[in-house]
């Protein structure tokens, strides 16, 4: 327990001590708070409600946002749209993490056919562009959250499969693991105390780089109308929704649009300033 | 004899090139328990893949290694067992023999609760005696293993093997990659241990000189065979082989100095591909006694002398 | 110093770009005309960060704070990039630990050693000729063949060879290597030992051997220079240095190598400690720590570098008195 504490605040310390890290985890931050907000309600309006009166409006003191071509709160469904993101991109990538990285340490470590048939698999996914093969899943599954956030987490399963096998590689042929075996340690002792703790960096890089692919993924499926239904608001609807409206009403584009850059923007900081806050070489030079 | 190996042969597959290399050929040992076995050869000679089958890292092709009349196999089963082995082993790079993200501390207790080899309570008392055994401070407990210098980790790898409680330790190339200043106290420290704990070695290296400093026996290899075996005073003191004649030749030694000519004696030419072994003696090629019968007669070895073995007709 | 001066490295400093950590501090030597130098040192004691500064390949981070290197009459630390790579290869030549990082893998040998000739100057019939009498003079069996061969189908020995067929190509004055010999096996770094010092001998060239290994350069070079924590704390002929070496460093180094003669199973002479890094040392002597005739001074303050006739030693209380 104290050789945690003493290990995750070194790694913290040098987190705070990277601009692009702190910037970043601020921005996603902000984006988390602005979906828990949507998720108590604590939003302006209901996302859905038409206000028949006020349809397009420009940002007022009213309609922080706008109003888009119903007279909907833009500013209401955008929070609940990064909600919606978040959830999506979140379940997904949590799927992705747990299938890709036992696979990948397993194929790493067992090595022989399973390795084989593994790689082999993932493989056939990655010839595949990501936003294809999750269209052509969710066009067999449906259009539920969780039938999204299960295509996203299975195209990306192959890119945590190979972020753990690498180091696994590398790791199982250090001399730590030989003496681990002449030790008469446990294979299951082995991957979770000697080769786990050593592949978990990039792990942890990669999952914040895949939340913000998710994220772009998601909306990108939305986008062509595959994703979330209308009228539940969601970015990448939002951001089809307002194409023919641009011209004269911006804000309906450009705020979405801007919720979405700020995410996978701060996402991508962090995973910088993870990498460098847990490799020891970076952190010593 | 407590450590016997009997005519042990390994074999390696290259896939890619479906080709076979003979890393061991016919390698027959007895080792008594409290003596070290030096091994002595270049690469390739198949002196690591002998420290691996001897700790049971990998199982021979064909024939047999026991302690103490027990198979090495069946007291340690490598990855999958979860029996600690009375042979444990030391690496060469002190970089790599140790988790970088574990204290050194936890490193050797790890090993002490796996196998429950002391009281829960006094597992704490049992790392200190270890660390203080292989003359470190036992403030180093909390350090990561890259806080410590290379001797310091070295001892570290050491105080993990001993913390195993094994009989047989395997060194390879123990202090190859220390500072030269650092060696020395490394050195000393095994002869200690050595002293204090009864414990028998395997010693490999590159460099004679410190075989020489070590061994009670030494084996010469190349190209998976055994060329010389006997004490060290016969090996070292009358080499009889052509080839560990010029290893010694060849060692670098700091009390010959300014002799340019010195260096111009040496053996020609370099280690045959293992793949495509030459016929007869495998270091015909090179052997400064060659006859036309070398390229024909495989050698195997023979005593020259009490207990000193040489595979050289011409010896 | 009988022979005229080729280089002369003058208080050399480097240190770490960002929060400045001495690396090399206050190094002179010289190497006259056709001399062969030894640089004597244990990892982190700055041996090839002073030699790399001579030919302005200090990596990354890293840079020459004060001093000079005096080439001839150049000054080369105040050279640019075009000057330098006039002198690198054409008047001074390098041999690395790794040859596979000096060879170009994907280029033939023929063509790869043609383009040394090429981009110093241009290529004539001759060159040809020259190239393929190299390698035969390194020991390149059937040169016809390994000049139509990629650097991975050659043994690591083979390899080494010809990295230092490349930098002799040139005819450089000054060979500069860089432990060339530590990863290849005893026997194999004999021949390349032999090579180098009947290639030095046969074009009166100068060179600077840097290892950590006192036994190879004891019968390689004229001069050794014994370097710790960032400084040279003896210097002398091999025959002074091997025989009465006067820093302590030196004596205990020598003392605590097992010898090939004599008895076994006896404990060695040892130093105890580790080194120092050079950026700790501050004001004392760096070896302080770990030596047995060190006092208060040592401690306090910086031995200065004491010359007599050929050699020097940086330390208050030297072996055989001052």
């Amino acid at each position: 327990m104290k050789n945690k504490e003493i290990k995750t605040k070194g790694a913290l310390h040098y987190y705070l001590q990277s601009t692009s890290g702190v910037v970043g985890a601020v921005l996603v931050l902000i984006m988390v708070i602005v979906a828990v907000c949507s998720i108590f309600g604590i939003t302006p309006y209901d996302p859905v409600e038409q206000h028949i009166d006020n349809i397009l409006q420009g940002p007022s003191a009213h309609f922080w946002f706008g109003t888009d071509d119903f007279g909907r709160d833009v500013f209401s469904r955008t929070l609940e749209g990064m909600r919606r993101s978040l959830t999506v991109s979140i379940t997904a990538v949590s799927l992705a993490t747990i299938l890709g990285v036992t696979f990948g340490i397993l194929a790493g470590y067992v090595g022989k056919w399973f390795d084989q048939l593994v790689t082999r698999v993932s493989d056939v996914f990655f010839a595949f562009p990501a936003i294809l093969l999750a269209l052509a899943i969710v066009a067999s599954l449906g259009n539920a959250w969780y039938d999204t956030a299960l295509a996203i987490g299975v195209v990306y399963t192959p890119i945590f499969i190979r972020v753990a096998r690498g180091p696994v590689l590398t790791v199982k042929e250090m001399d730590y693991i030989k003496i681990s075996r002449v030790l008469g340690f446990s294979s299951f002792r082995i991957l979770r105390k000697h080769i786990f703790p050593n592949v978990f960096a990039p792990i942890v890089v990669q999952i914040a780089l895949s939340l913000s692919w998710a994220i772009l993924t998601e909306s990108g499926l939305s986008f062509l109308g595959l994703g979330t239904q209308p009228p539940t608001p969601s970015l990448g609807l939002m951001v089809s929704d307002a194409q023919p409206l641009a011209a004269f009403a911006w804000w309906t584009l450009v705020f979405p649009s801007l919720f979405i850059t700020i995410v996978v923007v701060g996402l991508n900081l962090v995973g910088d300033g993870l990498r460098d806050a847990l490799d020891p070489a970076r952190r010593s030079s | 004899m407590s450590l016997e190996i009997k005519d042990v042969e390994k074999l390696y597959k290259i896939v890619s090139t479906d080709t076979v290399i003979h890393a061991l050929n016919g390698i027959d040992i007895s080792l008594p328990a409290g003596k070290t076995l030096g091994i002595v050869g270049e690469s390739g000679c198949g002196k690591s893949t002998l420290a691996r089958l001897v700790t049971g890292l990998e199982a021979p092709y064909q024939g047999s290694i026991t302690w103490k009349g027990l198979p090495i196999h069946d007291v340690n089963k490598g990855s999958f067992s979860t029996k600690k082995s009375v042979v444990q082993l030391v690496f060469q790079d002190p970089y790599s023999s140790l988790n970088p993200r574990q204290r050194i501390g936890d490193a050797i207790s790890e090993i002490i609760t796996v196998h429950n080899l002391v009281e829960k309570n006094m597992v704490e008392t049992r790392v200190s005696e270890l660390l203080s055994l292989v003359g470190l401070a036992d403030d180093l407990k909390n350090r990561y293993p890259h806080q410590l210098s290379g001797g310091q980790r070295q001892r570290v790898s050491i105080a993990r093997a001993l913390a195993a409680e094994p009989s047989l330790l395997v060194l390879d190339e123990p202090v190859s990659a220390l500072d030269v200043s650092v060696r020395a106290e490394v050195m000393n420290l095994l002869l200690d241990l050595r002293a204090k704990l009864g414990l028998t070695y395997i010693f490999i290296s590159h460099d004679l000189a410190m075989i020489r400093y070590i061994s009670d026996l030494v084996a010469v290899m190349y190209l998976g065979k055994i060329v010389e075996f006997g004490s060290w005073e016969q090996v070292i003191n009358d080499p009889q082989h052509p080839y560990t004649q010029a290893l010694i030749q060849a060692m670098p030694d700091h009390t010959v100095i300014g002799n340019p000519e010195s260096l111009a004696k040496t053996l020609e030419g370099e280690v045959p591909d293992p793949v495509n072994l030459p016929t007869g003696c495998a270091f015909h090629l090179r052997c400064v006694k060659a006859t036309p019968a070398c390229a024909v007669e495989p050698q195997s070895l023979r005593e020259i002398s009490s207990n000193h073995l040489v595979a050289c007709m011409e010896a | 110093m009988t022979q005229p001066l080729l280089l002369s490295v003058k208080d050399l400093g480097i240190s770490t770009v960002q929060d400045p950590r001495t690396l090399v501090n206050q190094v002179s030597f010289d190497i006259g005309l056709g001399e062969a130098v030894g640089v004597v040192g244990e990892s982190g004691s700055g041996k090839t960060l002073s030699a790399l500064s001579i030919l302005g390949l200090l990596p990354r981070g890293v840079e020459v704070v004060s001093g000079s290197v005096t080439f001839k009459d150049k000054n080369l630390l105040t050279l640019n990039n075009e000057e330098l790579r006039k002198i690198r290869g054409n008047e001074i030549a390098m041999i690395y630990q790794d040859p596979m990082t000096a060879l170009n893998p994907v280029m033939k040998l023929g063509k790869q050693l043609l383009e040394v000739i090429a981009s110093h100057g241009g290529i004539n019939e001759s060159s040809q000729n020259q190239v393929r009498a190299l390698l035969s003079e390194v020991g390149i069996p059937d040169v016809n063949r390994a000049m139509e061969s990629y650097p991975h189908e050659f043994s690591g020995g083979m390899r080494q060879r010809i990295m230092i067929a490349m930098a002799l190509l040139l005819s450089p004055q000054l060979l500069i290597a860089d432990e060339p010999t530590t990863a290849l096996d005893v026997t194999i770094q004999q021949q390349i030992l032999a090579l180098v010092s009947e290639a030095r001998k046969k074009r009166n060239m100068s060179m600077l051997w840097i290892t950590h290994d006192l036994g190879v350069v004891a019968n390689l070079v004229d001069r050794l220079n014994v370097m710790y924590a960032g400084r040279i704390v003896e210097s002398g002929t091999v025959e002074e240095i091997f025989r009465k070496p006067k820093h302590p460093y030196t004596a205990g180094l020598l003392s605590s190598l097992p010898t090939s003669t004599g008895t076994n199973r006896e404990r060695l002479t040892s130093i105890s400690g580790v080194p120092e890094k050079p950026w700790l040392v501050g004001n004392s002597c760096g070896f302080a720590a770990r030596c047995s005739r060190a006092q208060a001074r040592c401690h306090s303050e910086v031995p200065p570098t004491v010359i007599t006739d050929n050699s020097s030693v940086a330390c208050f209380f030297p072996l055989g008195g001052n």
